[in-house]
């Protein structure tokens, strides 16, 4: 993203050590599960005194184990961070979004079907709902898309086994993890005029594993 | 029977919250007797077309139905989805859910859909 003009990012609930290229990151640190939170982040928009032209939905935890094990706090928690939170801040954000600009939600390639992951696929699955809807009711003026990535090498998956991790990569066509640059392409595609013809769509970035 | 049927929502966090659980309720009470489920919604939630709450319930349980049809493989239950559109015959409809809901014919983790609104639009 860096060299494609200055602008301002607001970083929701990440590191505030970010920041490189041309682009200042006002890191807003908030509990999105909440109505306040979101107010947070709204009212940082609107100190930023730029138009707001891009969201991304990027909050997202996992609680897995299989549907008989799942706990209620389980299934409820991943439910409200995953989808919950994007619902509020999309609402919210649309509302003081310029003409013209994006939004982009983080789906996971989980939303076709992934075992353990009852509450995490359905999670997913809604925030594809949501992108739909979102990109019917907004257009023409805001487009909204999806990405669903697969394997990503990030602190997440370093926290899978290594035999677990072996498996899963020698069911990828493409035979490695994706890497967090990879998701940002696509995440920026969908964000820049260069998708300005696409909106309710789903982008699944998984090297190939969906076919396999 | 275990059939779901996805009850109209606003575009209310708490609402969807609160029908999205009650199908994981019904899925997971499924799952462990061991017994197959349907979940049923309306094909105009899955593209989004009536809201964005509906929407987030209908294509949430699809997703959370393709999981389950994988845990459920080795046990011999299944987990399927029926999508109706406004022209299709209610008594129809009830048919393929109790067909789905006790013998699959070893259909899982699949979406049925009825009527004809579903036919050249985006695959959900």
């Amino acid at each position: 993203m860096a060299g494609s003009g200055p602008f301002t990012v607001i970083g929701v609930d990440i590191s505030p050590e970010l920041g490189h290229g041309g682009e200042s990151i006002i890191p807003v640190q908030v509990d999105l599960t909440t109505d306040d939170g979101v107010r947070q982040v709204a009212s940082a928009v609107e100190a930023a005194k730029a138009p707001l032209v891009g969201l991304v939905n990027n909050a997202g935890i996992t609680r897995d184990s299989r549907l008989v094990n799942m706990s209620d706090e389980d299934f409820g928690s991943v439910l409200e961070v995953n989808l919950g939170a994007a619902f509020r801040l999309s609402t919210a954000m649309a509302d003081l979004m310029s003409d013209g600009g994006a939004i982009v939600n983080i789906s996971s390639r989980s939303y076709l079907g992934n075992f353990g992951q009852f509450n995490y696929s359905m999670s997913k699955g809604a925030l594809v709902g949501l992108t739909r809807a979102m990109a019917v009711s907004l257009a023409p003026h805001i487009r909204v898309n999806a990405v669903a990535p697969g394997l990503i090498d990030t602190e997440m998956t370093h926290q899978i086994p290594d035999e677990v991790l072996e498996r899963a990569i020698s069911n990828i066509p493409m035979a490695r993890m994706g890497t967090p640059d990879e998701i940002a392409n696509v995440v920026w595609f969908l964000l820049t005029p260069l998708s300005s013809y696409i909106t309710g769509h789903v982008l699944v970035v998984g090297g190939g594993r969906s076919l396999s | 029977m275990n059939i779901h049927r996805a009850s109209p929502v606003g575009d209310d966090w708490g609402e969807v919250r609160a029908e999205l659980t009650r199908g994981f309720e019904m899925a997971r009470a499924a799952a462990l007797a061991e017994q197959s489920f349907v979940f049923v919604v309306h094909h105009d939630d899955l593209l989004g077309k009536r809201g964005a709450g509906n929407a987030m319930v209908a294509t949430g349980l699809l997703s959370a139905a393709r999981t389950a049809a994988l845990e459920g493989v080795r046990k011999g239950w299944a987990a399927n989805v029926l999508a109706y559109d406004d022209e299709s015959d209610p008594k129809i409809v009830t048919e393929w859910a109790e067909r789905l809901a006790v013998d699959s014919l070893g259909v899982t983790g699949e979406i049925i859909r009825t009527g004809s609104s579903h036919l050249g639009k985006a695959l959900p």
